[in-house]
């Protein structure tokens, strides 16, 4: 059911909408507790609330649920621009969708977002489906052509693209009778400054236990990273103009424009005042690693001596734990 | 003899490749005892080989050669001998029989002294401990016989090569303590002090199972030079010292303490009739005229004092504070820890005043920065010196059976009503 589409929509995802795809995925699964040795009686109970599955207890442990919401957003001209979402109640067995509940919803978001629309609805799952057309078509009164974001929740660590894909409804005529398909669509993710911060806060808390100085290390990582690609790219500036002077590239006045241009950039500030200032706050850095490092050297050192003195010393004092009271 | 030339003619075939030097020294070794039996006539043979290249074999023969008593004449050839040798030979074949160059070159150092010319050893000791050394961190058994040469001779110098470099392996601990204490004593010559003191640290905290001779006097003159360098007196030991160092030092070193408690009253008069008193005592340590300097450092600390409660102050009333005799003196005084950087202070000729500064380091220049960024490379180095060997520590059985026994009796998870040990 996909081939590319031919609408001309260009798609701009918000990595919000992912986040809360995600989340609410995993808020339901992990309620849902889904051990593998768990009993069809105990998993019924747990399954009560919070679960969109369409079936009994059995059912809960061989596959995984499915999360249903809508996504709103703003469309200007050509440019759909997805902001936002939220949860909705669906069962797809029974196809009942909670309406008041939708009407509600939509009615708050209006308040505090009056340009946003509903543009589609969401759902978890490695595939578009056939059923799915059936909430395709319930949300059609609200949006005529609503979209389909699908999250495919199955982590893979090879998979270097971001595990989303939007759908589109189209009309095709398949042996005769007309249709509507799902077809697949390109999109881009759009971030504001503040989603970005939140997002990047997020992304680095999970991995590796997510310590303070993970983070910190991170951090440090990426700048450093920076300045080692800064500096491969000069170097590869300072070849090109070498080249140029001996001669075996040929001349290019332009090129040698910017390049003139660039470096009359640097350096940015040069005073007596700045240099004072820099070397100050260049030398306190310093002093505080250094202070950190030698914190760390000293306490590595007491550990030391004190499980030397344990091993080694005949009549150590144990620093008061003699008597057993 | 025949056994003898054979053998010579096996070390001049043999000192090629390594692995026949490896096989070489197993004949050695196994011809040792021959050797030591015919020591008397093994001279002429020396002649035979050449120190380049058969290092090895003249190691043994030279060793052998030198085993019994030595009078005076044959102690010049000898030491002329032995310092060709050491400043020719190699150091690879060498390092296969390390205990019999020690041994060569401590009878080097004995023959040197009986001639009473310690110079002459100075400089091939300093050699051969290079040659035997593994890196520059390893504290050989030679490194303390060529510091007591360079004390002997009063070539302060060349020991402070030695003395710069960290040690982070020792042979045997005799060896360490020596060596710290004739660093001591080297950088006391000099007036390092601050080196002096860390190496008589060095000493009076290394792990001992008993109290030994060595410790003892290092702890006299470490509490002198604490007296003339920070104007204190080290009341306790730190904590990583050996129990028995804390427990025994203070009780044999007893004038010293009362010296440092009398100096910390601050007054000369008390201090100087002290000394008087237990001239003899330090004298037969061959401390007085440390315990002289600490007398004199007396005036420096309490001129010290006085910086940090005036801001100006005249030469006259300095000399009455410090009780000094004269104006003139308080001058010299002043003018001399003003020179050497102790204090900080500018004096005006015209009215006698000196006016007290603050220290004008701004630490913004580019060399300091440069110093606190090598100061942090060498912690990180010695930081991962120091992981390693905590961690083979942890794996110590010794220690995880102490360690190990003690948890089981104090954790109170699974507190047990009956005590299993009762300790009064």
């Amino acid at each position: 059911m996909a081939s590319s589409s031919s609408s001309g929509l260009t798609f701009k995802l918000h990595p919000l909408v992912i986040v809360n795809i995600s989340d609410h995925y995993t808020r339901v699964k992990s309620q849902l507790n889904l051990p593998p040795s768990l009993t069809s009686t105990s998993s019924a109970a747990t399954s009560n609330n919070n679960n969109n599955n369409s079936n009994g207890g059995e059912n809960n442990q061989q596959k995984p649920p499915r999360v249903y919401g809508c996504v709103i957003g703003v469309q200007r001209g050509r440019t759909v621009e997805i902001f936002n979402s939220f949860e909705l109640i669906y069962d797809p067995s029974t196809r009942s969708l909670d309406r008041s509940f939708l009407e509600k919803k939509q009615e708050l978001y209006k308040k505090v977002f009056p340009h946003f629309y509903v543009l589609g609805w969401y759902s978890t799952g490695s595939d578009a489906q056939e059923s799915d057309m059936h909430f395709h078509k319930a949300l059609m009164d609200i949006n005529e052509s609503p979209l389909y974001v699908l999250l495919n929740p199955a982590i893979n660590p090879a998979q270097k693209d971001l595990p989303v894909t939007i759908y589109e409804s189209e009309l095709h005529v398949i042996d005769g009778v007309p249709q509507l398909i799902f077809v697949r669509s390109s999109y881009t993710i759009e971030t504001v400054e503040a989603e970005r911060i939140s997002v990047d806060h997020v992304a680095h808390l999970k991995p590796s236990g997510g310590s303070a100085a993970t983070q910190l290390a991170a951090q440090l990582t990426g700048i450093h990273s920076a300045i080692k690609m800064l500096n491969s790219r000069i170097r590869v500036v300072h070849q090109y103009l070498v080249g140029m002077q001996k001669g075996d590239i040929p001349c290019e006045s332009s090129l040698l424009r910017q390049v003139s241009s660039l470096l009359r950039r640097l350096p940015a500030i040069e005073s007596e005042k700045f240099q004072d200032d820099l070397l100050m706050e260049y030398k306190d850095t310093l002093l505080i690693t250094y202070l950190a490092m030698f914190t760390n050297c000293s306490s590595t050192m007491n550990e030391l001596v004190d499980k030397f003195n344990t091993a080694y010393d005949r009549h150590s004092r144990r620093g008061g734990r003699t008597a057993f009271i | 003899m025949n056994s003898v030339e054979g053998l010579v003619n096996q070390i001049q075939g043999l000192s090629t490749t390594a692995s026949d030097v490896l096989s070489l020294q197993k004949l050695l070794k196994q011809a040792d005892d021959s050797l030591h039996a015919e020591s008397t006539r093994l001279l002429p043979f020396l002649d035979q080989l050449d120190p380049s290249k058969h290092s090895l074999g003249y190691l043994y023969f030279l060793e052998a050669c030198t085993a019994g008593p030595v009078t005076k004449e044959q102690a010049g050839s000898y030491v002329l001998m032995i310092a060709r040798f050491i400043t020719s030979c190699i150091a690879e074949q060498i390092r296969l029989a390390p205990d019999k160059f020690i041994t060569v070159c401590k009878r080097f150092k004995d023959q040197v002294l009986l001639l009473e010319e310690p110079l002459r050893g100075v400089a091939p000791m300093l050699t051969a401990i290079r040659k035997l050394q593994s890196s520059s961190e390893h504290l050989t058994a030679l490194h303390p016989e060529f510091l007591l040469l360079c004390l002997l001779s009063r070539c302060y110098k060349a020991g402070l090569s030695i003395l710069e470099e960290d040690v982070f392996e020792v042979d045997q601990p005799r060896d360490l303590f020596l060596f710290c204490y004739y660093g001591g004593m080297i950088s006391i010559g000099k007036k390092w002090f601050r080196k002096a003191l860390e190496l008589l640290h060095n000493v009076v905290t290394a792990p001992m199972s008993t109290i030994n001779a060595i410790a003892v006097e290092a702890f006299k003159k470490y509490i002198l030079v604490s007296l003339i360098h920070h104007g204190q007196s080290p009341t306790n030991l730190p904590k990583y010292a050996s129990s028995v160092a804390q427990r025994n030092l203070k009780n044999l070193c007893q004038p010293y303490i009362e010296l440092a408690n009398s100096y910390s009253n601050g007054k000369i008069a008390d201090i100087e009739t002290y000394v008087e008193a237990n001239k003899d005592k330090f004298e037969s340590d061959n401390n007085l005229g440390l315990v002289k300097q600490a007398v004199s450092s007396m005036y420096k600390r309490n001129i010290q004092r006085l910086t940090q409660t005036y801001l100006t102050l005249s030469l006259q009333d300095i000399a009455n504070r410090v009780q000094l005799n004269s104006p003139k003196e308080a001058e010299m005084h002043v003018l001399q820890m003003i020179k050497d950087g102790e204090i900080y202070a500018t004096i005006n000729q015209k009215d006698g005043m000196v006016r007290f500064l603050e220290d004008p380091e701004q630490y913004k220049t580019c060399e300091m920065i440069e110093h606190i960024d090598s100061s942090i490379q060498r912690l990180m180095t010695l930081s991962k010196k120091l992981n390693g060997l905590d961690e083979l520590m942890s794996c110590d059985p010794l220690y995880l059976l102490k360690a190990g026994r003690e948890r089981q009796r104090f954790d109170f998870d699974d507190f047990d009503n009956v005590p299993q040990r009762f300790n009064i």
